[in-house]
């Protein structure tokens, strides 16, 4: 975003509009009163009556990015304390799961994060597959990789560019949904769906990728390489940008560590923690990348708002790096295990982490030998991470709420499953 | 995967002991004895089962002591275990998964990780508590992120956290009647005059 030009403002009326043609310096020059007003300081608490005002953002404010409720209580510009209302999208994801068939359960869990429906397949899938013990074909561990790394670009591209546009830039969002919606066409291509997909599969995958698909990824991963140092260089590097989010919304590690919040905020603050990385599922271990984690080497402060941006968008490019590595490990072969028609896992348990886009995704399974689990229970990372801001955002700005909120970069769908 | 698979259905082997769960189990064994109840030390999903009454001292200790640094609650979950036959405890499970940022991960361990085999240094504390009575004290002092697992697991399973004053609900309306994650919930015919229709099937 450039600067905007300010429009110049005349000094004074035009002196052909004064009465008597006559510039009228008296009326600039503070005489009589003006100086005496001055004086009468402090005004709060004498001329002006403040009290604390309670009042709702949302649930269909643009910045709490969903359906999220925030009672707010103000003193002025600045937050006293707030309350998160959560509930409005509650979609009974766990009371599914243990009333339908574990075949069946999987594309609801892709309506949890709506903009991650890959990696909550992948990971819902994991659970299943290591409670029956389901064997899962190399070639297709790897298609799973790529579509999640994928995926997780264009969360990430959307996280950012919505980011911007909390904060009144409005070109950004433009330009990383172009680029967002090549990703979507691609994914939509390997699946038949935009946004849910169900196309990680129990024991597998749906479709093997083929040679127009991936040309067409191929394409989609130069351009998104091309534009990146383009994003940054109109959020990173813009100091409007770095004026509203540098020191500002600090979580830093304790405060984590505390709420659980996980992903990229944990990273800003300086945790060198990845589940890809340190508890690798899939075939993740087979992969280089970089951990990208704040520290005080750049702009802001270690967790606070610019630093989790800046987690987002080094990870971008880590995902490249995976997706390109993934593309020349890949062996041949099927892309579905042998899996049976109906599925009853022993009585047992699981428990599932992995990364997600926003954080960590676990899922807790308990399964007692029928089609259905027993119980499925999810943890959706912006369940804990939105729960940190009742402490964050105290004592600070209003506008700095709306920052703080969006750089977390939470999905209601899977605050409220 | 590189490893043999096992044949489908069957737990993994219990040789493969997770190096964070034992010394988990024989820290609370030495500090607080009495306090631990059932354990499973290997397999996928190892956890301790600890006594209601233990369960505070046994998160504090676990996230305090330098050898388990087990420093976050990463969720908390509900179990619903009505009694299916005559002679079983009507029960309710809470499970608490604590996870560590802090301790370097086994090397060793995670090398002869397989795709059955547990690879996160995490660790499953169980409590169960009558179905009739399900109160459990609340961590939410040394957890803060505990305090809204707790909401919902009050809100779907009507457990009660005690000593944290009341708990609203989180998900659902105030005024839903029943808990829906307990087995025998059954779907009210209505909500304040609107109907509920479930699909088939549900």
């Amino acid at each position: 975003m450039s600067e905007p030009t300010r429009p110049t403002i005349p000094a004074a009326r035009p002196p052909s509009l004064v009465s008597g043609g006559e510039p009228h310096h008296a009326s600039v020059t503070p005489v009589g009163g003006v100086a005496e007003v001055h004086e009468q300081q402090p005004l709060v608490g004498q001329d002006l009556r403040t009290e604390e005002l309670v009042f709702n953002m949302g649930p269909q404010h643009p910045a709490t990015h969903g359906v999220l409720r925030v009672v707010i209580k103000s003193d002025g510009e600045f937050v006293q304390g707030l309350q998160p209302h959560i509930g409005n999208l509650h979609r009974c994801c766990e009371k599914i799961g243990e009333s339908v068939p574990y075949y069946q359960w999987i594309p609801y869990v892709d309506r949890m994060d709506y903009l991650a429906a890959m990696c909550n397949e992948h990971i819902a899938c994991m659970a299943v597959e290591k409670a029956a013990g389901i064997e899962v074909p190399e070639r297709a561990e790897y298609c799973r990789v790529i579509v999640a790394e994928v995926q997780r670009i264009l969360s990430h591209l959307f996280a950012m560019g919505v980011y911007g546009l909390d904060l009144g830039a409005f070109t950004p969002f433009l330009h990383q949904f172009r680029e967002r919606e090549k990703g979507l066409d691609l994914l939509d291509h390997i699946s038949g769906g935009r946004l849910l997909y169900h196309y990680v599969r129990i024991g597998g995958v749906k479709r093997d990728f083929t040679q127009e698909w991936l040309d067409e990824l191929e394409a989609f991963l130069a351009a998104v390489e091309q534009r990146l140092p383009e994003y940054n260089t109109l959020l990173l590097s813009n100091h409007i940008f770095q004026q509203r989010t540098a020191g500002v919304g600090v979580i830093d590690r304790s405060a984590c560590v505390r709420w659980g919040v996980t992903g990229p905020a944990l990273r800003a603050a300086g945790v060198d923690f990845d589940v890809r990385r340190d508890a690798p599922y899939g075939v993740y271990d087979r992969f280089e990348f970089a951990v990208p984690h704040g520290h005080s080497g750049i702009a802001g402060v270690v967790g606070d708002c610019f630093q989790r941006h800046w987690v987002r968008t080094q990870e971008v490019e880590q995902s490249l790096r995976i997706v390109r590595q993934a593309l020349k490990q890949m062996p041949q072969g099927p892309v579905m295990g042998k899996v049976p028609k109906s599925l009853k896992p022993v009585a047992g348990e699981v428990y599932v982490r992995g990364e997600n886009p926003r954080g960590e995704l676990a899922v807790y399974m308990v399964t007692q030998g029928e089609d259905k689990a027993w119980r499925a229970r999810c943890r959706g990372p912006s369940f804990s991470n939105i729960a940190v801001i009742t402490e964050t955002a105290k004592g600070t700005l209003l506008a700095d709420l709306v920052a703080a909120i969006g750089s977390l970069d939470i999905v209601l769908g899977e605050v409220d499953r | 995967m590189s490893t043999t698979p096992s044949p489908a259905g069957t737990p993994a082997p219990a040789a493969l002991v997770d190096p964070v769960t034992e010394r988990a189990h024989a820290l609370l064994a030495a500090r607080l004895p009495g306090v631990v109840q059932a354990q499973e030390l290997g397999g996928r999903h190892p956890w301790i089962r600890v006594s209601v009454t233990g369960l505070r001292d046994a998160l504090r200790l676990l996230r305090d002591d330098p050898s388990t640094q087990l420093e976050c609650c990463h969720l908390i979950s509900g179990v619903d275990w009505p009694a299916r036959k005559p002679g079983d405890k009507a029960e309710l499970e809470v499970v608490y998964h604590l996870v560590s940022y802090a301790l370097p991960y086994d090397a060793a361990y995670k090398a002869r990780r397989g795709p059955q085999a547990k690879n996160d240094p995490w660790v499953a504390i169980k409590v169960r508590v009558p179905r009739e009575a399900p109160e459990v004290p609340s961590v939410m002092d040394l957890f803060t992120g505990a305090d809204w697992h707790e909401r919902e697991t009050y809100d779907l399973l009507g457990v009660r956290f005690t000593g944290r004053g009341f708990v609203p609900r989180i998900l659902l309306p105030e005024d839903w009647p029943g808990y829906p994650l307990r087995k025998d919930w059954e779907t009210p015919t209505d909500y304040h005059g609107i109907p509920i229709v479930p699909p088939e099937g549900l």
